[in-house]
């Protein structure tokens, strides 16, 4: 009797119904892509939790002012640097004398005609 | 706190709580969409698994059954054996498969259950015990007495006889 029980249990166990292999596959895909999207989704979670977290710390010690201040000068500092090298103009050089504004010159030859005041001399003819 | 994930290794899972379901409702489509649709539903509800309460197959069982017993009666599948002129036609164990299926699906909803659970689902006694919120020794004494009406269903001679659970001590 003992063996017979034993027997039934065992059928029981080795003819127990059993999935298809697609079936187990495509379910197994299923849930391998359930669980892959939502630890991604986490882990995007956990990213912004992290940063929200040092935010906090940071705010917390007075690092948000001292990081602004420092961000300020840095850009102060940044300006500064700009600037002095933007507008710097060099009045002599000699690429400005070459290609630089043209300046006009006073005429020599018409200051000393000036000068002399040249007379035509008397037709004769 | 580190979180457990039940899913991590679903093959195994997946098969077990076909066993389970297959026993429950019979063999087939039915029984693939409600294996499916306990996945699911796992996946939906993954953190309120705790592993303090049971092992990941236990939780999956208990979501199947909750499924099960949500279903309307009027979709149990009743289970046809082919007669034993057509053997030749089949394979003996095939035919034995059905036979044994088809005995499961004319117990009793608590008998085919308890039967589902231990060798379908593969689980012990005393994680049944956990599931229908019983003792151990409660399970296999339910367990031996379901066993007895399998085996009268089937057929097998010299059984001993088997009281209905409600003249039982």
């Amino acid at each position: 009797m003992r063996h017979k029980r034993t027997n039934l249990e065992t059928e029981l166990r080795a003819n127990r119904p059993e999935p298809s292999h697609e079936f187990v596959n495509r379910l197994e895909g299923r849930v391998r892509e359930g669980r892959r999207s939502r630890a991604g989704s986490f882990r995007v979670a956990f990213a912004g939790a992290l940063a929200a977290g040092v935010l906090a710390a940071l705010a917390s010690v007075g690092g948000l002012g001292y990081a602004a201040t420092a961000t300020g000068s840095a850009v102060d500092k940044a300006k500064q640097a700009v600037k002095s090298h933007g507008v710097l103009v060099v009045h002599k050089s000699p690429s400005r004398d070459q290609y630089g504004p043209k300046v006009k010159k006073a005429k020599k030859a018409k200051k000393k005609a000036k000068g002399r005041k040249f007379k035509r001399p008397p037709f004769t003819g | 706190m580190l979180r457990v994930d039940p899913l991590r290794n679903p093959e195994p899972l997946i098969r077990r709580v076909y066993g389970y379901v297959a026993y429950r409702i019979g063999d087939g489509p039915d029984a693939e969409d409600l294996t499916s649709e306990t996945f699911v539903r796992a996946l939906r509800y993954r953190k309120s698994f705790d592993p303090q309460k049971g092992e990941p197959l236990a939780w999956l069982i208990g979501i199947a059954r909750r499924l099960i017993e949500g279903r309307p009666p009027t979709l149990e599948l009743a289970i046809e054996v082919p007669e034993q002129t057509d053997a030749g036609d089949l394979e003996e164990v095939t035919l034995r498969r059905l036979a044994l299926s088809a005995a499961v699906s004319q117990l009793e909803p608590r008998d085919r259950d308890l039967i589902a659970l231990r060798y379908g689902a593969d689980l012990t006694a005393r994680q049944i015990a956990e599931e229908l919120d019983l003792k151990t020794n409660a399970v296999e004494v339910a367990l031996h007495r379901a066993l007895g009406r399998l085996r009268a269903t089937i057929g097998e001679p010299g059984d001993p006889p088997v009281r209905k659970e409600g003249t039982a001590r």
